[in-house]
C-alpha cells in the first residue's frame, strides 16, 4: 500500500517537472496529456487507498526521511493515509484530474500552455503534501506550497497592465459590476500571497506554541498530549491555528484576496479557489479536531465567524455581474457553512460538505469557463443571455450544479447543507441557524440569477460582426464536456454515499452529538427546502417577468452600492493599510534613515574632519610658532599635573 | 592533511601574488581555477571533518610572540565549517559570473586576497590573528568599491572603511583588556581563545567587554542603527563586491557574536537577550519598511539583507540550540540567496546600466529564464518551505519564541514584510506590459551567468529539502557551546535561563 501512497503523492510532481522542461516552448499537446495521465494515476492510487482504508480500517503511516533535526526539533517527512486524509486525497485528485483535462481545451490557444500545466500539477503536489503530512510542519510545507502555486496561477496572465481605480462603479476594479476582476493579475497574485502570509504568521505562532509545550509537531503525539496543557494555552493554540485557517479559507477579514483571485484562468478558479486550496483551512480544523474539541468557546467563535461570512458573501453575490465573482462569493459563503459545522464540533459534517461542495462548485466554475471561452472572455452576465441554445451541455451541467448548490433534494448539496443546518439547530445555536437559513435562500436566488442571465432570456450580444458586442458562442470540445461529466454526476450523487462516509470517517472524527426529534428534523428539512425552492422560483419568475432583477432606482441606493463595492473593503484596505504603509515606509527611508541616522553618522565624521581642518593652522612649518604651541602644551600639562597632585 | 587550514588560508594569497605575472587574457581562467581549487580543498576538509566531534579539528598552533601569548592558532568546528565552505563557494561562483571588464587582472587579485582574509577570520582561534584578518578584509573591499564602483564610490568606500574600522578598534581595546585580565589572573598573557574560554569573569566586566565586542560586531552585521554604511557600499559596489559583501563579510559579525560574545560573556549574553532581541526586531521591521520604499532594485536587496541579519541576531540571542543552530543555517542560506540576488541585479544592470525598477516592467516575457531564477531566489528570500531560506528563519524564530513569544510574534512580521517588498519588486520588474521599448530586445541569461546561477538554484532547493548535512555538525558544536555557557555562567539566574530556554515545557 505504501507504493500507492507514494504514487498518489509524487505522480503530480513528476508531471509538473516534465511540463516545466517545456515551460518556454510553444504549446505541446502531450504536456497536457502526460500531466493529466499522471493525475489520473494519482487519482486511481487514491481510490485504491480509499477502498483499502474503508474495507480494512487500516491506516497507512510512513516516514520517508528526516527533514529538520536539531536540538529538540525532530521533523521528518512523514505521511499518513487515514480516514480523513484519504477523503481529501480522493476529492483533490478527482477534481484535479478533471480540471487538467478541461484545461487542455480551455488553454488550447494560450501560449503559456505548457507552463500552465506545470503550475497546475505543482499545485496538486503541494495540496497532497498538505493533506497527507503527519505533522504540522509538513502541513505548513503544503500550506505555503499551495500559496506559491496560487500566486503563480493567479498571476498567470502577468502581462496585463494595472487598471486605474476609478469612482465609476461600472469600471472600478474594486466593484463587482466592472469587467475587471482586480487591478491586475500581478496585483491580485501578490495580494493573495501577502494576505495569506499574514495569516500564516498566526499559524506559525500556533506551531511554536505546540512545539515548546509538547516538544513534537507529530499529530499523534500532539493530540495525545494536548489534554495535559492548561486551558488558556490550548485556547491560544486553537486561536493561532485558526488564524492560519482563516487566511487560506479567506474568512473575514482575510476575504478580499479570494474575489480578486478570479484574475486567474478559470480552471484555476475551479480547482484552487473553489474545490481544494480554500478548503485547506477547514481541513486544518478537522484534522486538529482534538485541539478544537477541548475549547468549545473557540469553536463557537469559529462557527459565528463562519455564519457571518456565509451571509456576508452571499449578499455580495446578489448584485454582482462579474460571473466569476458571483461564484467566488458563493464559494466563500459555502466555506462559511463548513466552518459553522466544524466550529460546532460536527467535524465529519464539515468534511462531508467540503467534499460535495468540491464537486458541484468545481463543475460550476468549469461551466463558467466554457461560457467565457465561448464569449471571448466576456465576464459580465448581463452581456450574455440565451446561450442555452448554443451550448446545451454546459447549460445543463451548470443548471444541475446550481441546483446542487442550492441544496435541493436529492442532489449532493441537499445532504450536506441540510446537515449543517440541523447541527446548528441541534446545538441550540438558533441565531446561526437563522443566518444560514436565510443564506440558503440567497444562495438559491443568486445561483439562478446567474443561470437565467447567462442561458435564458434574450441575447444581449450581437450576431453582427461589425458590432462591438459581436459574439460567436459555440459549445466547447466534447472531451471537455466529458471531463465535466464525472464531476456533474458526483454533484448529483455524492450525497447518496452519506452512510458509508459517516461509517468510515467517524473512526477518527467524533460522532455527531445532537438530539433533534424526528418531527423537528422533518420540519427543518421542510423549511430549508422551502426557502431554497422559493429562492429559485423567485429568480426564475422575476427574470421571466422583467428580464432583470434590480430597477434603476434601486441601483442608486446605498445598499446596492455597498454590495457592489464589496462592502467598500477594498477601499478600506487601500486607505487604512496599503497607502499608510507605503507612506510610513517612505518616511522611514527618506526622513529617518537618510536625514536622522545617516546625517548623524556623517556629522560625527564631519566634526572630526573639521577639527582636523581647524587644527591644521598649527602646522605652519614655522619654528617659532611651533615653539609657542609647545610652550602652551607644557604649561597645560604642568597645570594638569599640579591639579592632579592637589586632588590626591 | 594536517595543514589543511593553513593551505586554505594562504593558497589564495600565494595564488594572488603569482597572478601578477599571469597574462591579462588568461587571468579570468586563472582566477576561476584558483577559486575552484580552493573550493575543492574546502570540500575535502568537510569530507575529512568528523561530524560527531563537537570540538576543534585540524588545529594548528605556532607561537608568534610568545611573551604576549600571541600565536598562530587555527581550527574549525561545526560552527565555522560551513561558513568556510560557503566563503570558498561564493567566491568561486562570483568569479564565474564576473562580467566586469575594467582592469580585470587587479580585480581578480584583490578578490583572491579578500578570500584569504575571509577564510582567516573563520578559522582563527587566536584573538590577534582573528583581529588581523578581520581588519585586513577591509582593504580589498575598500579597493573593490573604491576602484570599480559607481559615481559615489569614494564616499561609499571611505564610509565603509572608517565606520567598520572604528567599531573594530573598540573591539581591539576589549581584546587587549581581556588579555590583560587573563595575565592578571593566571600570570601569563594569552590571546588564545581556548584559554580565554577558561576565564570566569565578574558580571560587570562581562558587560563592559560585551559592549566593546558589540561595537565591532554590530557595525559589521550591521545592526540598526549602525547600518547606514551598507546601502552606500552596496549601491556603489560592483556586482562581485556586493555578492561577497552580503554573502560573507556580514556573516563575520554574527559569527563573532557566536564565537566570542556567547562563550566568553555568558552572563552578559543572558542579560542582553531582550535588548538584543529588541534591536533585532527594530532591524527586521524598520529595514523591511525602508526596503519597500526603495526605487532601486539593488537597494531593496541591500536593505533586505539588514532585515534578514536581524533574524540571525534574534536566533543567536535565543541562546538555545534551535536558535543558534538556526541562525547559523540562516547565515549560510542568506549568503547563497542574497549573493544570488545581487548577481541577478548585476545581470540586468549589465544589460541596461540602470537598476531603477521604474525602467523595467514585463521582463518575464522577454527574459523567462531570468524571471524563473529570480522567482526561485525571491521565494527562498521570503522563506518558502523546501527552499533553503525557510529552515534557518523557522529555527531562529522558533528558538527566540522560548525567550519571548511577544517579541517573536513581532519579529515574525519578517515573513509578511519580506514578502511585501520582494513581491512588489517582482511585480514592478517582471509583471505588466513592457512599457519601455528598449526592454523588448533584452537577452535572457546565458553562458557564464547560467553557469554561476544554476549551482545556486540547485543548492537552494537541495538544502531546503535536505538540510541535514549542515544541521548535524552544527547541532553537535552548538550543543557544546550552550553547555559551556551553562557551566560558565556565574549567576544562578543566567544558569537557569539558559537551561529553561533549552527545555520543552518551560516556555510561557
Amino acid at each position: 500500500m505504501e507504493g500507492f501512497l507514494y504514487t498518489a503523492l509524487f505522480a503530480p510532481l513528476v508531471g509538473s517537472l516534465i511540463a516545466a522542461l517545456f515551460g518556454n516552448s510553444p504549446k505541446k499537446l502531450f504536456v497536457g496529456l502526460i500531466t493529466s495521465g499522471l493525475l489520473a494515476t494519482a487519482m486511481i492510487a487514491s481510490l485504491i487507498l480509499l477502498m483499502h482504508v474503508f474495507s480494512t480500517e487500516h491506516t497507512i503511516h510512513v516516514t520517508m526521511m528526516d527533514w529538520i533535526v536539531i536540538g529538540n526539533v525532530n521533523i521528518p517527512f512523514g505521511f499518513v493515509v487515514d480516514q480523513v486524509s484519504v477523503v481529501m486525497m480522493v476529492v483533490v485528485t478527482i477534481v484535479s484530474t478533471m480540471v487538467h483535462i478541461h484545461s487542455i481545451g480551455y488553454m488550447d490557444h494560450d501560449k503559456g500552455f505548457n507552463r500552465f500545466f506545470s503550475y497546475l500539477s505543482a499545485f496538486v503536489f503541494s495540496m497532497m503534501i498538505l493533506v497527507m503530512s503527519d505533522n504540522f510542519a509538513g502541513l505548513f510545507i503544503g500550506w505555503e506550497g499551495v500559496g506559491l502555486c496560487s500566486w503563480l496561477l493567479i498571476g498567470f496572465w502577468y502581462h496585463k497592465e494595472d487598471k486605474e481605480v476609478v469612482d465609476d462603479m461600472y469600471n472600478s476594479p474594486y466593484s463587482t459590476l466592472s469587467p475587471h476582476s482586480s487591478i491586475s493579475p500581478g496585483y491580485a497574485a501578490n495580494e493573495a500571497f501577502i494576505m495569506n502570509r499574514v495569516a500564516d504568521l498566526g499559524m506559525l505562532v500556533g506551531i511554536f506554541l505546540i512545539f515548546w509545550n509538547i516538544g513534537s509537531l507529530q499529530y499523534d503525539v500532539v493530540f495525545a498530549e494536548i489534554g495535559n496543557l492548561g486551558h488558556g494555552l490550548i485556547v491560544a493554540i486553537a486561536i493561532f491555528l485558526f488564524i492560519g485557517a482563516m487566511g487560506k479559507s479567506a474568512q473575514f477579514p482575510f476575504n478580499a484576496w479570494l474575489a480578486n483571485a478570479m484574475e486567474g484562468p478559470t480552471p484555476v478558479s475551479a480547482l484552487i479557489h473553489a474545490a481544494t486550496m480554500v478548503t485547506a483551512g477547514v481541513y486544518l480544523v478537522i484534522r486538529a479536531n482534538e485541539i478544537f474539541v477541548v475549547v468549545p468557546e473557540v469553536g463557537y467563535f469559529i462557527a459565528s465567524l463562519g455564519a457571518f461570512v456565509a451571509i456576508g458573501a452571499a449578499t455580495m453575490a446578489l448584485v454582482a455581474t462579474n460571473m466569476k465573482k458571483i461564484i467566488a462569493y458563493s464559494t466563500l459563503s459555502q466555506l462559511g457553512y463548513m466552518f459553522v459545522a466544524a466550529g460546532l464540533g460536527a467535524y465529519w459534517v464539515a468534511l462531508f460538505h467540503l467534499a460535495t461542495h468540491a464537486f458541484f462548485k468545481s463543475v460550476l466554475f468549469l461551466g463558467a469557463g466554457n461560457v467565457m471561452h465561448a464569449m471571448n472572455d466576456e465576464i459580465n452576465i448581463k452581456k450574455m443571455g440565451g446561450l442555452k441554445k448554443y451550448m446545451p451541455h454546459t447549460a445543463l451541467i451548470m443548471t444541475v450544479a446550481s441546483v446542487a448548490l442550492a441544496g435541493i433534494y436529492p442532489l449532493a448539496g441537499f445532504f450536506s447543507k441540510d446537515l449543517i443546518l440541523e447541527v446548528a439547530f441541534g446545538s441550540h445555536a438558533y441565531i446561526l441557524w437563522l443566518v444560514l437559513w436565510i443564506t440558503a435562500g440567497l444562495t438559491a436566488f443568486y445561483s439562478f440569477r446567474l443561470v437565467m442571465y447567462v442561458f435564458h432570456g434574450k441575447e444581449n450580444w450581437s450576431h453582427d460582426k461589425e458590432d462591438d458586442n459581436y459574439q460567436h458562442p459555440h459549445e466547447t470540445y466534447p472531451f471537455v464536456i466529458a471531463a465535466m461529466a464525472p464531476l456533474a454526476i458526483l454533484a448529483v450523487s455524492a450525497g447518496w454515499m452519506e452512510h458509508s462516509f459517516v461509517e468510515m470517517v467517524t473512526k477518527v472524527l467524533p460522532v455527531l452529538d445532537i438530539h433533534v426529534s424526528t418531527g423537528t428534523f422533518w420540519a427543518l428539512v421542510a423549511v430549508t427546502s422551502a426557502i431554497a425552492l422559493s429562492g429559485i422560483a423567485f429568480a426564475v419568475y422575476k427574470f421571466n417577468k422583467d428580464g432583470q432583477y434590480y430597477g434603476e432606482k434601486m441601483k442608486d441606493t446605498f445598499v446596492y452600492r455597498l454590495l457592489a463595492n464589496q462592502y467598500y473593503i477594498p477601499y478600506l484596505m487601500e486607505r487604512v493599510i496599503i497607502k499608510p504603509y507605503l507612506e510610513m515606509s517612505k518616511v522611514s527611508w527618506k526622513e529617518v534613515d537618510l536625514k536622522i541616522i545617516d546625517t548623524f553618522v556623517d556629522s560625527v565624521a564631519k566634526t572630526i574632519y573639521n577639527m582636523g581642518q581647524g587644527s591644521r593652522a598649527m602646522q605652519t612649518g614655522n619654528l617659532s610658532k611651533a615653539l609657542k604651541w609647545m610652550t602652551l602644551g607644557v604649561v597645560i600639562l604642568l597645570l594638569a599635573a599640579a591639579a592632579a597632585g592637589n586632588l590626591k | 592533511m594536517e595543514h589543511i587550514l593553513s593551505i586554505l588560508i594562504f593558497f589564495p594569497a600565494v595564488a594572488a601574488l603569482m597572478a601578477f605575472i599571469v597574462d591579462k587574457d588568461s587571468i579570468r581562467v586563472y582566477g576561476i581555477t584558483v577559486a575552484a581549487i580552493e573550493f575543492v580543498l574546502s570540500a575535502y576538509m568537510w569530507y575529512m571533518f568528523d561530524g560527531n566531534n563537537a570540538g576543534m579539528q585540524f588545529t594548528e598552533f605556532m607561537p608568534i610572540i610568545a611573551q604576549y601569548g600571541i600565536s598562530y592558532n587555527v581550527g574549525i568546528d561545526g560552527i565555522s565549517l560551513f561558513l568556510i565552505i560557503m566563503t570558498t563557494f561564493m567566491t568561486m561562483i562570483s568569479l564565474i559570473g564576473l562580467t566586469e571588464k575594467r582592469d580585470l587582472k587587479n580585480l581578480i587579485i584583490t578578490v583572491l586576497f579578500l578570500e584569504m582574509t575571509m577564510v582567516g577570520v573563520f578559522v582563527a582561534l587566536d584573538a590577534m590573528i582573528f583581529y588581523v584578518f578581520w581588519e585586513l578584509s577591509l582593504v580589498p573591499m575598500l579597493y573593490i568599491v573604491g576602484a570599480w564602483g559607481g559615481n559615489l564610490r569614494i564616499y561609499a568606500s571611505i564610509k565603509f572603511f572608517l565606520y567598520t574600522f572604528l567599531g573594530s578598534l573598540v573591539m581591539l581595546v576589549g581584546m587587549l583588556y581581556l588579555a590583560y585580565v587573563y595575565s592578571q589572573t593566571t600570570g601569563a598573557w594569552s590571546f588564545n581563545l581556548m584559554d580565554w574560554n577558561m576565564l570566569i569573569l565578574p558580571f560587570d566586566m562581562q558587560m563592559w567587554l560585551f559592549i566593546a565586542f558589540f561595537a565591532g560586531f554590530a557595525i559589521k552585521v550591521p545592526m540598526v542603527p549602525f547600518h547606514t554604511w551598507l546601502p552606500y557600499a552596496h549601491g556603489q559596489a560592483p556586482t562581485i563586491g556586493s555578492v561577497i559583501l552580503a554573502a560573507v563579510l556580514l556573516k563575520m559579525g554574527t559569527y563573532g557574536f557566536i564565537r566570542f560574545s556567547l562563550p566568553l560573556f555568558p552572563d552578559a549574553s543572558v542579560a542582553m537577550m531582550i535588548p538584543m532581541g529588541v534591536l533585532a526586531l527594530i532591524a527586521i521591521i524598520y529595514t523591511a519598511m525602508v526596503a519597500y520604499a526603495q526605487e532601486d532594485m539593488k537597494q531593496v536587496i541591500a536593505y533586505s539583507s539588514v532585515s534578514h541579519m536581524g533574524v540571525i541576531i534574534l536566533g543567536i540571542f535565543a541562546l538555545n540550540v534551535e536558535g543558534i543552530g538556526g541562525s547559523l543555517f540562516l547565515m549560510i542560506s542568506h549568503g547563497i540567496v542574497s549573493g544570488a540576488l545581487f548577481m541577478l541585479v548585476g545581470v540586468i544592470y549589465d544589460r541596461r546600466h540602470t537598476k531603477m525598477m521604474s525602467e523595467f516592467g514585463g521582463l518575464a516575457a522577454v527574459m523567462p529564464m531570468y524571471a524563473v531564477v529570480f522567482g526561485i531566489m525571491l521565494m527562498a528570500s521570503v522563506g518558502l518551505p523546501l527552499t533553503i531560506g525557510f529552515v534557518g528563519e523557522f529555527l531562529s524564530l522558533l528558538g527566540f519564541f522560548a525567550v519571548s513569544p511577544i517579541l517573536t510574534v513581532a519579529a515574525g512580521m519578517t515573513i509578511i514584510l519580506g514578502a511585501v517588498y520582494m513581491l512588489v519588486l517582482y511585480k514592478k520588474t517582471f509583471f505588466g506590459p513592457i512599457t519601455n521599448p528598449i526592454n523588448k530586445k533584452l537577452e535572457d541569461i546565458k553562458g557564464r551567468e547560467v553557469a554561476a546561477l544554476v549551482p545556486l538554484v540547485m543548492l537552494v532547493v537541495y538544502l531546503g529539502v535536505y538540510p541535514k548535512p549542515i544541521l548535524d555538525p552544527v547541532n553537535n558544536s552548538v550543543k557544546q557551546l550552550v553547555q559551556v555557557m551553562h557551566i560558565k555562567a556565574i549567576t544562578p539566574e543566567a544558569k537557569e535561563k539558559i537551561a529553561s530556554v533549552n527545555t520543552i515545557g518551560e516556555a510561557k
